[in-house]
């Protein structure tokens, strides 16, 4: 029996088809399949075997028991903003798009929770709830697009992390379809502590490899009474470093503490929302402070003191919320604004103790010479996470690769001091080898274990997170 | 094998490690010989010594949790990290400490003190209970509800696995999503997957100013502090605790008998202030306030970290009198029923009940004396009133002999599959503290 109007033989096909109800629900033909070969890393491609928009649960639960039972890899998706390639079907996958599934059920302010489907969109939450005053902490770059199931699934961070945590610490409660296709909840009704071992925070950041998120009990928190942000402009970099961290020191706990050093100023200024940084500076610093008002402006005053000694060149308070959010703006579609200096970028994930600052920078420069591409920084610098942008011409024979090898070399760097591969974006494809950078093959293997538990067939997402195993012995088999 | 005969064999196999022949003690979760490793590479040598001998092992820190879950009385091995303490690695600027994980939490603390900087998280104890103590059992406080817990604290760790190989989960900075986040597996876990040997924590500067805030209800109302707590909760101040004392524990720590919110602020002075006067502006009626100065408020917590039966205090003395300590999750204000039903149960139970909970956070810790019976039974009622609220209960403190009459951990959860795959992946043979954990893990 064929599904309604699907004009394929294809009996898999036509079986998931029967599931989600039909030809509206289902992409199989090659045209369409093309915009889901890649998500935000685009180095890589390829195409899935078929894209499913299951409605809720049970049909989740239905694609994920067809595919374990016929041994058909499959992996979920979200809005597709990833930038480490963890949604790219890299073995012709069935893709199980969430986007349908993108109702608040639930918001209960005096216990400080909603409840959200996993295709709900990042800002569509604090929207939903400003008008009472309240807001979801977590806030990544493509926070008006991205979902929280792909939130949940990265442990996406955000600006704002450096005072009020990441995905991981504003996760309550899921619901999951295990690889097999049963359905577990873990917290549930988002109470903290659920006895046994803490598989919200093992799922968390598990990039869809453990099972596929369907409910997502989030905590919601009451908005700062006062927030304040500074911007202040470095004609060196080093002062910036060290303005960052006698900030720290002094026993502040900024909301946000952003840098861009000048190719990144050169881009933003170029871009959509430029704010008319000067171009001949080293660094900027976006300083955020929030909480009680009463004690935000002798922080600020501090803040202020702190960036004078370190030979700032102008600093200023934002005046109203308006130019607060241009700042934002500015600094939020950083990424993207490279596409005005040049025609390809390749975006890394470095962390860093916030002390080696000017250490890794320099070695950043050093990369970029040796390997003859610009290479622009906007940073998370609060929490010591980098985000070097390589640029490069994809056009150019080689250029890519070659800005690969220098985006690896730049983890190399910071793994060296001891930090890590990756804060936010997630390993996915693109950083997988790197892995090696920071962990042996036991402590691999020992990741690799838990992933059979939930996941003994590998179907769910495979050949992503971790390096290729015994990669010398399929070399020599090739 | 016999005692002696084990604690032959480990002194001529491990000379430079301190062996101990060990009683049995009414808290169970002991071993036949108790050794001393000062090293983690000692630790691993004992744990693959247990590995390729078929010896279970027990672990025990400060010993403060001796009577949270398990079923054994005497292991094997005790492996006990009172002498594997001290501060490894603390990068000032980068506000991140390594420590080992024998380490007392106070001496911590203390250590950091002097740079203006914590571990944000208030256990039990901190005197006695260690750095691993507190991680392994997943151990908070009230100010829980400004700082988080373990796992909103510890960015890596070095384990001990249970075939002697050591695995390092996470790692020195702050943000970090390379790989499984590992971390959480270890964390609350008991000592089941692994031995904690070192722990890296991101700290927090000290306060610059705290004051604690008693806000006293004189008529018992439930219904009152409800209101209040919600009011409040919806205002923008930023409490670090919002965590409501039943009466009886009321009268022990400030000396009125009533249900007492203990609101605590830490912030700069002006905002502290500010916040004090939030609290008096929206003072319900019938309610008394205490303002308590920085000094005041330290010496109240430092109390309040005392209140609850301290394992490594306990001797077996005839005494008929049996403590409990029962840990509640509930939905945050559902903290107000818990707390109303453990008042009623000292009547219905016959026993002595000082409970406190957190309104913005939704767990609460009930302390019940009596007869064994009557302590039991009072255990099983909150359970069945937790459950009725769709929360969990879990008897953090019991002595041995009754915790194999009630199940500590109130039954398995629908993914006990998962939990016991975890387990069995990781211990196959069960050496870590065998039982201690949910479904006998």
């Amino acid at each position: 029996m064929r599904g309604k109007g699907i004009h394929t033989n294809d009996p898999h096909i036509q079986a998931l088809a029967r599931i989600v109800g039909g030809e509206k629900s289902i992409l199989y033909k090659k045209e369409d399949l093309l915009a889901y070969d890649c998500d935000g890393f685009t180095v890589h491609r390829h195409l899935p075997k078929a894209v499913v928009f299951p409605k809720n649960t049970e049909e989740v639960a239905a694609i994920v028991k067809y595919c374990h039972e016929h041994d058909l890899p499959f992996l979920a998706r979200g809005a597709g903003t990833g930038l480490s390639g963890g949604a790219i079907p890299l073995n012709g996958e069935v893709i199980i798009s969430l986007v349908r599934m993108k109702r608040l059920i639930s918001v209960d302010l005096e216990n400080r929770r909603a409840v959200v489907e996993p295709g709900f969109v990042n800002l569509k939450l604090t929207n939903s709830i400003s008008d009472r005053g309240y807001y979801y902490a977590p806030d990544p770059s493509s926070q008006y697009c991205c979902t929280i199931g792909g939130n949940v699934a990265e442990n996406a961070g955000g600006a704002h992390c450096l005072k009020y945590g990441v995905t991981t610490n504003h996760i309550l409660g899921l619901e999951v379809v295990l690889p097999n296709g049963e359905i577990v909840e873990i917290g549930e009704n988002g109470i903290p502590d659920p006895p046994g071992y803490d598989l919200l925070g093992l799922l968390t950041g598990s990039e869809g490899t453990l099972g596929i998120v369907t409910k997502i009990t989030v905590r919601i928190l009451k908005n700062p009474e006062a927030k304040q942000t500074v911007l202040a402009y470095f004609d060196r970099v080093a002062d910036a470093s060290q303005a960052v961290s006698d900030i720290i020191s002094a026993g502040m706990v900024p909301a946000a503490l952003e840098m861009m050093d000048q190719t990144a100023i050169e881009a933003v200024e170029a871009a959509a929302f430029p704010v008319g940084h000067p171009k001949d500076i080293e660094a900027l610093l976006l300083i955020e402070v929030d909480g009680i008002s009463a004690g935000i402006a002798e922080q600020i005053e501090a803040i202020l003191h702190i960036c004078r000694q370190r030979n700032v060149r102008e600093v200023k308070v934002a005046q109203n919320e308006q130019e607060r959010a241009r700042w934002w703006a500015n600094r939020k579609t950083g990424f993207g604004a490279m596409g005005a200096i040049s025609p390809d970028y390749l975006v890394q994930d470095g962390v860093i103790p916030r002390s080696k600052l000017p250490e890794v920078l320099q070695q950043i420069q050093q990369i970029s010479q040796k390997y003859g591409l610009r290479i622009a920084n906007i940073f998370h610098a609060g929490d010591g996470n980098l985000h070097p942008l390589v640029l490069f011409d994809a056009e150019k024979p080689g250029e890519t690769e070659k800005a690969l090898a220098a985006g690896s070399e730049c983890l190399q760097a910071c793994a060296a001091v001891g930090g890590s591969i990756t804060g936010e974006h997630g390993v996915g494809i693109e950083k997988k080898e790197e892995m090696r950078f920071i962990f042996n093959d036991e402590e691999i293997i020992a990741q690799t274990n838990i992933r059979d538990v939930f996941n003994p067939k590998n179907l769910l997402n495979a050949g992503k997170l971790f390096p290729t195993p015994g990669r010398c012995v399929e070399v020599k088999k090739g | 094998m016999l005692t002696a005969e084990l604690a032959a064999e480990l002194k001529a196999m491990f000379p430079e490690i301190q062996v101990e022949e060990q009683d049995v003690h009414p808290l169970g979760n002991g071993g036949k010989v108790a050794v001393y490793p000062q090293s983690e590479e000692a630790i691993s040598k004992i744990v693959k010594y247990a590995h390729q001998n078929g010896k279970k092992i027990a672990i025990i820190g400060g010993g403060t949790k001796r009577g949270f879950g398990g079923l054994v009385e005497c292991a094997d091995i005790l492996l006990s990290l009172a002498n594997y303490s001290g501060i490894v690695e603390h990068a000032v600027a980068d506000m991140v400490v390594t420590v080992k994980s024998g380490t007392p939490f106070q001496q911590l603390q203390d250590y950091l003190a002097e740079y203006n900087q914590k571990v944000a998280l208030d256990p039990a104890w901190p005197q006695y209970a260690t750095v691993g103590g507190v991680i392994a059992a997943n151990e908070s406080g009230p100010k829980r509800l400004g700082y988080g817990s373990a796992r909103d604290s510890v960015i890596g760790l070095r384990t001990v696995y249970p075939d002697g190989t050591v695995i390092r989960s996470g790692g020195k900075v702050v943000k970090n999503v390379a790989g499984y986040d590992m971390n959480k597996l270890f964390i609350g876990s008991m000592g089941t997957l692994g031995i904690l040997s070192e722990v890296t924590i991101k700290l927090r500067p000290l306060p610059k100013y705290e004051s604690l805030v008693l806000l006293s209800f004189q008529t018992g109302d439930i219904d009152s502090i409800r209101s209040f707590a919600v009011q409040f909760l919806d205002s923008m101040m930023e409490p670090v605790c919002l965590e409501l004392l039943n009466p009886s524990l009321a009268e022990r720590l400030v000396g009125q008998r009533a249900y007492t919110l203990a609101i605590g602020f830490e912030d700069v002075e002006s905002a502290v202030h500010y916040q004090e006067e939030f609290v008096q502006r929206i003072q319900p009626p019938n309610t008394t306030i205490a303002i308590f100065s920085p000094q005041e408020a330290r010496s109240f917590w430092n109390t309040f970290y005392q209140i609850g039966p301290n394992g490594a205090n306990m001797k077996e003395d005839g005494n008929t009198v049996v403590e409990a300590v029962v840990k509640i999750g509930v939905v945050n204000l559902d903290v107000l029923h818990i707390l109303r039903e453990s008042e009623l149960l000292q009547d219905v139970c016959h026993v002595n009940i000082e409970a406190h909970g957190g309104l913005a956070h939704g767990l609460c810790q009930v302390y019940i004396k009596g007869a064994a019976e009557s302590v039991t039974a009072a255990i099983e009622q909150l359970r069945a009133t937790a459950v009725q609220r769709k929360g969990y209960a879990i008897v953090k403190h019991l002595p041995l002999s009754l915790r194999r009459t009630i199940d500590v951990w109130g039954g398995k959860p629908s993914y006990f599959f998962l939990l016991e795959g975890i387990k069995t992946k990781i211990d196959p043979n069960r050496i870590l503290n065998d039982q201690r954990f949910v479904g006998g893990i």
